[in-house]
């Protein structure tokens, strides 16, 4: 293994020049997803293929079925922890035969970074970082070097900082992506499975939305948690490794009882940790950043373009970099102390006046009695470290009032519990 | 006036709940009382000297008889039989146990009562005139928009963690009595340019440690942009008020600090961009909410006037009730009736629950069911026919509260101060009875007139002693109690903060210095018709000064 991370960067350069990538994106009509799979498969870079990585996750089929149409014989990229759900496996099996795939190949991790690090194959309890840094990033790692560039199945709806998800970018380590799906909405990947009577995972019948590995993925039963919902906007805990391929392949997890965002209505692990030492605006990604060092390190935090998040404490002039707010997958609103308000004020500007739309989380001192009031002002995610609020979070024992006497602006609000003139249509 | 709708009652409910859940985490210890407190603050439970005090909003001072009767029967069976009105127009009690407050709230909840932020650093109950709706010279019933504005500000999900506590005030009568200008928002209303009616908004009023009298931040705005106008004013106060020292974190701080003009353009910036959004207020829920506070349906009444000079001879102490406890009524043959809180020797606003059902009687008999609470901790009733004011009279003797004396010497705002209080340096409320007992006699307290007495028992100037004609201050001195007397303090539209006259004097000198203030302005006064704080204003504080403590 130790590819070192300068060898992905200078791996292979596209023979494309940017502006050549950039042009390609309007040549196809935007649900042209065949057209575009053809086009980067068979003429993008004639000889230097791009791979296809898949999670075979709740999600996958829809690309999976239209690689399948292209180029059935096309190398389809699984990374086979060795901790996947039985179920993960066979569904691979499943849609091998059902597409007519004959050429999956399974990135395994290293046997002997495994016997040395992982003998019990409990690392993932212990130290889930290492453990997905063995299990995934290393591997894909070592196979990605042999390709210019990749196809996801992206699509701009599935989180918000996709919203100008592109069919065609060029990636700040010089690798072409491809997003076949951009434009596919939630319904649109419905009707098509539908259509198409693709198979679905088994575990999503029992309740699975984000599958990845077994000891990591939580069971979280659709119609279970009268909370999902509540936290609009976010389906899913993002993937926590570097790469960002199509936001399926699971995130590692920290032990669930220490797990501390809640989102979802639901206790999920945390992809994001808090700017610190050893972090760098060209090397760190999942980072809430502090709008001090985001401001002195800008430009080199664009271009290294990972997904980050910014962090604003109370007193910041956070406004002053209005213009970057959609640079960031999450915003994370700082309560040092629960009876220090401003954040609330600080979320309605971002939501209402600047329409962030990504992550807006709080984290910091929280009480039971504030989520409700934190949510109406626009937060979607809590980290939570107050054990009696924890406790409330999981066992859904927040005493809530659920009629508004006021409006606010959070979209979706004013209709359900508000003032009679106020009960209007959402805008 | 208002009554709850499906919402309200909702709400009211399942805020009660709430409590009840937070009380039950206090008790079980799941709450430490550090986290406890800002819960229990937020729905008006204090903790007192000797026990928890639950303080129990009456919106804009509005009663009905019902809900008087429910607040005797709290006391009674809760509290110690009395109920204490405050000069924020709230009733306090004072012996609640925490395990009950819950069933209190409950109870409350049944008659559209509760306790929501009465406390904490949130927007709290909203101020108004207590002869709101009645009173001859107003422009326009502020109730209806106060009542927007407690809407409005319940469990707002931004403003409950303010740097402090934050306290409206509105007006629609040009006389203001209401202490718009001590608010950290005072509204008063104002007749626009095309004749429509709006409000001029003051900022940065207070008391406490700081007297500051509010700022003029905006000329006049509209009905329909008046909710966010306040939601600019305080999203600015939320992210730049001060929190770092709580004795500076009003509003009233931060005007003063920043300049008015810096917030002016801060608020106007926010208010521009949020000024057509979605708190703009239609006309049909103005109309929807006013329909609420319609006028009664008064009835034809015999008598048009009173011949005072006449019952001045044949029953002075009731010609002293109309003449100094009635207030001009828009209606002809009707007045607004003071109930005065403050018996002879009395503590000021204290009232048993035999009083409280007694007046309630009264008002649903007399005066169409409602009643008010003003912030001279009296009680009003706010319409009653010249033919019925002798039935109420004679209704008030029988519960002891039929002294005339609104507006005089004894009609003295006092804070609970030692006898209660957890922060007071001194005790307020043996003072007060003792300036009550010294003027008693009623002829002294005509011959003197109008002179509103505000005592507080500490720095955070509950009682208002700024803004008393006379003030009274009790601070501790070396463990010793000692009185700063303030002279030229005005709550009403010509606001000021009183002078502090000299150093401070023991307890038991206080009513004879106050005694030497009267007598120096009786001496001097221009005709009787001078009023104390018109003479105050003529002569300047030396005189007074001297009155006190002689020459130096
Ligand atoms: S997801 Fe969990 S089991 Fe899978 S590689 Fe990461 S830590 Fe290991
Ligand atoms: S003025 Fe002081 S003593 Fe009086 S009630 Fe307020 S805090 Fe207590």
């Amino acid at each position: 293994m130790a590819l070192a991370s300068s060898n992905l960067a200078e791996a292979k350069a596209p023979r494309a020049s940017d502006l050549e990538i950039v042009a390609l994106n309007g040549m196809f009509d935007e649900r042209d997803t065949l057209g575009v799979i053809r086009y980067a498969l068979e003429e993008l870079l004639p000889g230097e293929p791009l791979a296809v990585v898949s999670s075979f996750g709740a999600d996958s089929a829809v690309l999976l079925h239209h690689i399948a149409q292209v180029d059935p014989h096309k190398e389809v990229l699984f990374l086979e922890t060795g901790k996947h759900f039985a179920e993960t496996l066979e569904y691979v099996e499943t849609i091998k035969q059902r597409f007519g795939l004959t050429n999956i190949r399974f990135l395994e991790p290293d046997a002997a970074d495994l016997k040395r690090f992982d003998p019990h194959g409990t690392l993932w309890d212990t130290d889930p970082d290492s453990c997905c840094h063995i299990r995934k990033t290393e591997p894909l790692k070592g196979a990605l070097d042999q390709y210019a560039g990749w196809i996801t199945g992206r699509r701009r709806h599935q989180t918000q900082e996709r919203g100008v998800l592109p069919h065609f970018e060029l990636t700040s380590d010089v690798r072409i992506k491809v997003n076949p799906l951009a434009y596919w909405t939630y319904e649109d990947v419905k009707a098509y499975k539908a259509e198409h009577d693709l198979p679905e995972h088994p575990l999503v019948q029992h309740g699975y939305r984000s599958i990845g590995c077994a000891p990591c993925t939580s069971a979280t039963r659709e119609g279970e948690d009268p909370r999902a919902g509540r936290w609009r906007g976010l389906n899913k805990a993002e993937c926590g490794i570097h790469f960002d391929f199509n936001g399926q392949i699971a995130s590692p997890a920290a032990k669930l009882e220490n797990r501390t965002l809640f989102k979802s209505g639901r206790f999920i692990a945390d992809p994001f940790h808090v700017w610190g030492e050893g972090d760098a605006p060209e090397t760190s990604a999942y980072v809430h950043v502090p709008l001090a060092i985001w401001q002195e390190n800008r430009d080199a935090f664009i271009a290294a373009d990972h997904p980050i998040g910014l962090l604003i404490e109370p007193g910041d002039d956070f406004e002053a970099i209005a213009e970057d707010f959609d640079r960031f997958a999450s915003i994370a609103v700082a309560f040092p102390k629960f009876t220090d308000g401003r954040g609330y004020s600080y979320a309605r500007l971002l939501r209402e006046r600047y329409g962030f739309t990504g992550e807006l989380r709080a984290t910091g001192d929280i009480l039971t009695d504030q989520v409700p009031f934190l949510r109406r002002c626009g937060f979607d995610a809590l980290t939570v470290t107050n054990e009696a609020t924890k406790k409330a979070l999981e066992n859904d024992a927040l005493a809530e009032v659920s009629v508004y006497l006021q409006p606010v602006g959070s979209r979706g609000e004013a209709p359900v519990g508000t003032r009679p003139f106020l009960r209007r249509a959402d805008q | 006036m208002y009554r709850y709708d499906e919402f309200d009652a909702a709400f009211v409910r399942q805020r009660t709940e709430q409590f009840a859940d937070q009380v039950r985490r206090r008790i079980s210890g799941e709450l430490n009382e550090d986290q406890f407190r800002p819960l229990r603050l937020m729905n008006g439970l204090y903790l007192q000297l000797h026990a928890y005090m639950l303080r129990v909003a009456v919106p804009y001072g509005t009663l009905s008889s019902k809900q008087l009767r429910r607040l005797a029967e709290i006391a009674r069976k809760y509290d110690r039989g009395y109920g204490h009105f405050t000069t924020r127009q709230n009733i306090q009690f004072n012996w609640p146990r925490l395990n009950d407050v819950p069933k209190i709230l409950a109870e409350l909840a049944d008659v559209e009562m509760h306790a929501i932020q009465t406390s904490g650093n949130c927007i709290r109950n909203v101020t108004t005139d207590q002869f709101a709706g009645a009173a001859a010279d107003e422009i326009i019933d502020p109730r209806p928009i106060a009542e927007i504005i407690r809407q409005w500000s319940s469990l707002h999900p931004e403003f409950t963690f303010l740097p402090r506590k934050f306290k409206i005030a509105i007006t629609g009568a040009p006389q203001d009595r209401a202490a718009v200008k001590f608010h950290d928002i005072g509204l008063m209303a104002k007749t626009g340019p095309n004749g429509e009616i709006g409000w001029t908004v003051y900022v940065g009023g207070g008391l406490g440690r700081t007297p500051m009298v509010a700022k003029q931040i905006r000329d006049f705005v509209d009905h329909e942009h008046l909710l966010a106008y306040l939601e600019a004013i305080l999203r600015v106060y939320n992210r730049y008020g001060r929190r770092d020292n709580k004795y500076k974190a009003r509003i009233k701080i931060l005007v003063h600090e920043a300049g008015i003009d810096t917030i002016r353009d801060q608020v106007e910036e926010e208010f521009a961009a949020m000024k057509d959004g979605i708190l703009k207020l239609p006309q049909e829920e103005l109309d929807r909410i006013t329909a609420y506070f319609a006028a009664p349906a008064f009835k034809e009444v015999e008598q048009k006037t009173i011949d005072l000079p006449k019952l001045k001879i044949t029953d002075p102490a009731f010609a002293r009730f109309i003449e100094r406890n009635t207030h001009p009524h828009f209606r002809d043959g009707y007045v607004s009736v003071t109930v005065s809180m403050k018996p002879i020797g009395g503590t000021p606003g204290d009232a048993t629950d035999i009083q409280m059902e007694a007046i309630a009687d009264l008002a649903e008999k007399y005066s169409f069911d409602e009643l008010r609470v003003s912030h001279e901790q009296n009680l009003v009733l706010p319409h009653v026919a010249l033919d019925d004011l002798r039935a109420v009279y004679e209704g008030l003797v029988d519960i002891d509260l039929a002294e005339g004396n609104t507006g005089l010497i004894t009609d003295i705002i006092s804070c609970p101060g030692l006898d209660y209080c957890a922060l007071a340096t001194a005790r307020s409320i043996p003072i007060a009875k003792s300036i009550s007992q010294k003027f008693s006699a009623p002829e002294r307290q005509e011959q003197i007139g109008d002179l509103k007495i505000k005592i507080s028992g500490c720095i955070n100037a509950c009682g208002h002693h700024h803004v008393g004609h006379i003030g009274i201050l009790g601070l501790d001195r070396k463990g010793v109690e000692n009185y700063q007397i303030t002279v030229g303090g005005d709550a009403s539209e010509d606001a000021a903060v009183g002078s502090i006259l000299g150093a401070g004097i023991a307890g038991d000198d206080v009513p004879d210095a106050i005694e030497k203030l009267v007598d120096l302005y009786i001496e001097k006064r221009e005709s009787a018709d001078e009023t104390f704080i018109a003479a105050f204003r003529r002569l300047g504080e030396a005189p007074f000064k001297e009155a006190l403590y002689g020459t130096r």
